[in-house]
């Protein structure tokens, strides 16, 4: 079959015509529901994918290579008729983010290596294994009934794409292309790339019917690798047939966050970039939406010319891949005890979430607010912008010294972070892991077939992992130094008086705040603030490595938290920082925004400073570039940035062109971008400043690059 | 020894190879009216007022060449692994070639690269100072006609390109840069003249810096009025055709 790039962009439109009809995966789960109303609730469960699976009416689009998707769930039935089957469907209750139901990474080499008939054999022999053991069998074949769902649904595939077969509206070499790939899937494992990547798509589609998202393909370049070699050495399809086959799949990833991971460590140790990795960015770059979420795990011996290629993708200003460092998540997952294979074939999940592929239960985070402790420490104990309190430990008055403002702040936040624990417990309990079975998924995670048991009620190989997000790293160190420059060194005012200007949002306290914002920052280089963001990430993974989840697995740290500084900002009072009540809190694991104005060398050698090791869920840093920087031989100067950052131990960057979208954005808000700086050869001018013809002109350069 | 500069800007990537950081010293001979860094042309500091976002700058501050060191090295990876160093700018570097060469002395001696950016109207012994440590010089070429030099820039040609001259016959590294600005230089004449001026010195490359109105904000943030504010940046055709020009003497590149 000839490569052609139209279909790409044909086959998003296919996407958008959605059939007649209501949007409906409770009507199809409601037939398996209705089929034994006495069963036990895992069995119900099992029956409802049974159906979701195998009754919809597939839906082949017609510029598809790669089929499956979501159209299949559409159903023209009475609004009534509807409604009563998700309110039926609803009693049973789910699980959700919070409860470990999506966030996950299969491991698909093993599907890929026996196919989904080798995965019913793999049940089969499970359940001799266990035959004596009532429950184990049960779960086994609750596993069983939606793995011939699933069978089902592809055999539905197969037989949609042969009756469609000289229709009119289809390519029928097409079509043929997609009816053998599936038949072959019935009859064993994949033996072609094709097959394999429909293998892997047919999976992920299921785990969306389901209602998951944010479903990880992990290392598509690895577990895909041995096809393509074969199939590209045996001359079945060329590179650039390869590529199109995987924006096939990555078009249609639209909306959702699936993460796609490239690169890393191989089984050996040694580097496991190949020709496939290659494609994978290229495909991603061709499609250029957000959804396909990709991440490239670097090392120091990740060839320039990968790490180039990656760049030139981010470049175009889709900010993908988001770069991870290896040197720093290995050490750091290996602080867990996981096995060294396992942990060099983690991959990511969600945004940036560290997961151990295919071997723990599905992720969850939630975001742990740091700055909001530093009220309590001013205000006794009692916060002044929620209805929350702290530990009464004595009025702002009786702290004398920076020791005891730390020692104040320390024994805040650890307090803090066991009511944190407490919270997740309390929300993990409400749930019976027993009832709310996964058996579709636990076909996908080590070692639940095996052991005949739920993936989250111990088939998992490791324990569930929760990752608390630290908010605020900025913000708290810069607040600290804030308060130790101000208050105990220069006595320009009272802790006293730096608690009333706060509370008091520094309304008549203007002259205050211009001290307190004069006072070093993080993210300029500067020791006397760089070293609080050292001792944050060190005192929260020591105050949470005291905890651990409800199944025995830890709580990681993460700096990262998407938007979620914004909102966790507006619960907390004004900061030392000079900070507003209400203002949004400094991004992730970056300095607090426009704050860190030296430039990005400056910038990343405050933000390597912190021991990355111990946030194990991950890091985001942040960064801003002119679309220039990203041209020509420049692409050298920022991989030589990104060589030195994680050489330094930065765990992850998250880099950006500055986009044609931000610069008109920032022509009609320029409140919101103050610190945006333009630069070229021997020049830099903040953006905002410029007359609006001045900024057409640079608006039109993004254009030409 | 003092120097007088008006900033210091890490991760700069137009200024040489690599990663560089660069340093903008006071004070110029020349008034070229496009100036894109009106700030650095007094040796008095400049008062930067933006009413679009109440920012106030001061540009210009003394500073020892030792104080000014460690912030420089503090850069060095990146410098080693992107092959970058540090470029001299402004203003004109040349006016203070004895602490600039000091500076200069200082970073070699730690084993970084200095790049000098000049427009070479200065004493040739200002060179000589710079000379030993100097890597490269940044060498503006703006155009080769004695009365424009003499009448719009307020220099006079014949030292520059006697200047350019001696770095050449002293076995210095010179690229030469021109800023490519309509209605100045940008004619078939004066581009002809710059060609065969630059050709007889037997120079085989050339940067294009195209002309862009980014300092207006500048101009305006000091209360002045920026005679190229209405200038159109030069890009596109009329672009390519001048680099098409260059590129029949010269390997081009075209710095933005």
């Amino acid at each position: 079959m000839k490569p052609s790039n139209a279909l790409r962009e044909d086959l998003r439109e296919d996407l958008r015509h959605t059939p007649e009809g209501a949007y409906a995966p409770h009507y199809f789960k409601f037939i398996g529901l209705r089929q034994d109303p006495n069963a036990a609730p895992q069995r119900i469960r099992a029956n409802m994918l049974y159906s979701l699976f195998s009754a919809p009416k597939p839906r082949i689009l017609a510029h598809e290579l790669i089929t499956g998707n979501g159209h299949c769930l559409f159903v023209k039935e009475e609004e009534k008729q509807l409604k009563y089957a998700e309110h039926m469907v609803g009693m049973l209750g789910r699980r959700h983010f919070g409860t470990n139901n999506d966030h996950y990474a299969p491991d698909y080499r093993v599907i890929l290596s026996k196919g989904v008939g080798g995965l019913i054999d793999d049940v089969d022999r499970s359940l001799e294994r266990h035959a004596h053991d009532g429950k184990r069998v049960e779960t086994l074949k609750d596993m069983r009934i939606t793995l011939e769902g699933f069978t089902a649904m592809i055999a539905h595939y197969a037989d949609a794409a042969d009756a469609l077969i000289g229709d009119p509206a289809y390519d029928g070499e097409r079509l043929a292309f997609i009816r053998g790939n599936c038949r072959a899937l019935l009859d064993g494992a994949p033996r072609h790339f094709a097959e394999a990547l429909q293998l892997v798509w047919f999976c992920h589609t299921a785990f969306l019917m389901e209602g998951r998202y944010a479903m990880a393909l992990a290392r598509i370049d690895q577990y895909l690798w041995p096809f393509y070699k074969k199939d590209v050495e045996d001359g079945i399809i060329t590179r650039e047939f390869a590529v199109e086959l995987l924006e096939n799949v990555f078009i249609k990833l639209l909306g959702d966050v699936v993460n796609i991971c490239v690169g890393g460590t191989a089984p050996d140790g040694s580097c496991a970039v190949n020709e496939l990795s290659y494609c994978v960015v290229e495909a991603v770059k061709n499609c250029n939406i957000p959804g396909p979420n990709l991440s490239a795990r670097i090392r120091s011996d990740t060839p320039d010319d990968f790490l180039i290629e990656c760049l030139k993708s981010i470049g175009t200003g889709l900010g993908y891949p988001a770069l991870m460092n290896d040197e720093v998540n290995i050490p750091g997952l290996s602080r867990y005890g996981y096995a060294r294979e396992d942990v060099y074939n983690y991959s990511m999940v969600g945004c940036i979430e560290n997961f151990i592929t295919g071997k723990q239960p599905p992720w969850v985070d939630d975001r742990f607010n740091t700055p909001l402790f530093l009220d309590y420490v001013f205000n006794n104990g009692m916060s002044q912008s929620t209805a929350s309190c702290g530990l009464a430990l004595g009025e702002a008055e009786s702290i004398t010294t920076m020791e005891q403002f730390m020692k104040n702040f320390e024994a805040q936040l650890d307090w803090g972070v066991s009511e944190y624990c407490l919270r997740i417990h309390n929300r993990t309990d409400l749930l019976s892991q027993e009832a709310v079975n996964e058996p579709f998924l636990s076909c996908f995670c080590y070692d639940c077939i095996g052991r005949g048991m739920d993936i989250n009620n111990g088939g998992a190989l490791y324990p569930s992992v929760h990752g608390a997000c630290a908010m605020g790293v900025g913000t708290v160190a810069d607040s600290l130094a804030a308060v130790e420059k101000v208050v105990f060194i220069d006595h320009e005012a009272t802790l006293a008086e730096l608690r009333d200007a706060l509370n008091a949002n520094f309304e008549g306290y203007e002259e205050l705040r211009e001290k307190l914002l004069a006072a070093p920052k993080y993210g300029n280089g500067d020791d006397f603030v760089d070293k609080y963001a050292v001792w944050f990430l060190d005192y929260i993974n020591a105050c949470f490595s005291r905890h651990h989840t409800r199944d025995g697995g830890p709580y990681y740290v993460l700096m990262a938290a998407n938007t979620a500084n914004i909102s966790a900002g507006q619960e907390v009072n004004a900061t030392p920082d000079g900070r507003l009540r209400g203002e949004s809190l400094s991004d992730a694991a970056s300095p607090t925004h426009g704050r860190d104005h030296l430039g990005a060398t400056v910038a990343l050698r405050s933000v390597s400073k912190p021991d990355y090791t111990k946030s194990a869920g991950g890091t985001v840093v942040n960064q801003k570039f002119s679309p220039s920087a990203f041209q020509g031989d420049r692409l050298r100067a920022l991989a030589a940035l990104i060589r030195v950052y994680f050489k330094n131990g930065g765990q992850e960057l998250q880099m950006n062109a500055t986009s044609r979208e931000v610069l008109v954005d920032a022509m009609d808000h320029p409140e919101n971008y103050r610190d945006l700086v333009v630069r070229v050869s021997g020049f830099s001018a903040y953006y905002v400043t410029l007359g609006r013809d001045v900024q057409y002109d640079i608006l039109s350069r993004s254009q030409q690059e | 020894m003092l120097l007088n500069i008006s900033n210091v800007q890490h991760f700069s990537l137009g200024d040489g190879p690599g990663i560089r950081t660069t340093i903008f010293f006071k004070g110029c001979p020349l008034r070229c009216p496009w100036c894109h860094n009106p700030e650095t042309i007094s040796p008095q500091p400049a008062q930067l007022f933006y009413k679009a976002t109440g920012k106030r700058e001061v540009r210009g501050m003394s500073v020892e060449c030792e104080a000014l060191l460690p912030e420089l090295l503090a850069d060095r990876d990146y410098f080693a692994e992107s092959g970058g160093g540090v470029t001299l700018s402004g203003g004109e570097v040349m006016l203070q070639s004895e602490g600039a060469a000091q500076l200069a002395s200082l970073l070699c001696r730690e084993g970084i690269s200095v790049y000098v950016d000049t427009a070479g109207y200065v004493p040739y012994a200002n060179f000589e100072r710079m000379n030993p440590y100097t890597d490269t010089y940044l060498y503006d070429f703006k155009t080769a006609s004695e009365t424009l030099m003499r009448t719009v820039i307020g220099g006079d040609l014949s030292r520059i390109t006697d200047n350019l001259r001696r770095l050449l016959a002293d076995g210095k590294s010179v690229r030469i840069r021109i800023p490519l600005i309509p209605g100045f230089n940008t004619d078939d004449e004066s581009v002809d003249g710059i060609c065969r001026a630059l050709g007889g010195m037997g120079i085989g490359a050339v940067d294009l810096l195209p002309f862009h109105r980014l300092g207006s904000g500048k101009y305006e943030a000091m209360g002045l009025t920026y005679a190229y504010a209405a200038t159109q940046p030069l890009r596109g055709e009329p672009l390519d055709a001048l680099r098409r020009r260059f590129e029949r003497d010269f390997t081009v590149r075209v710095e933005q």
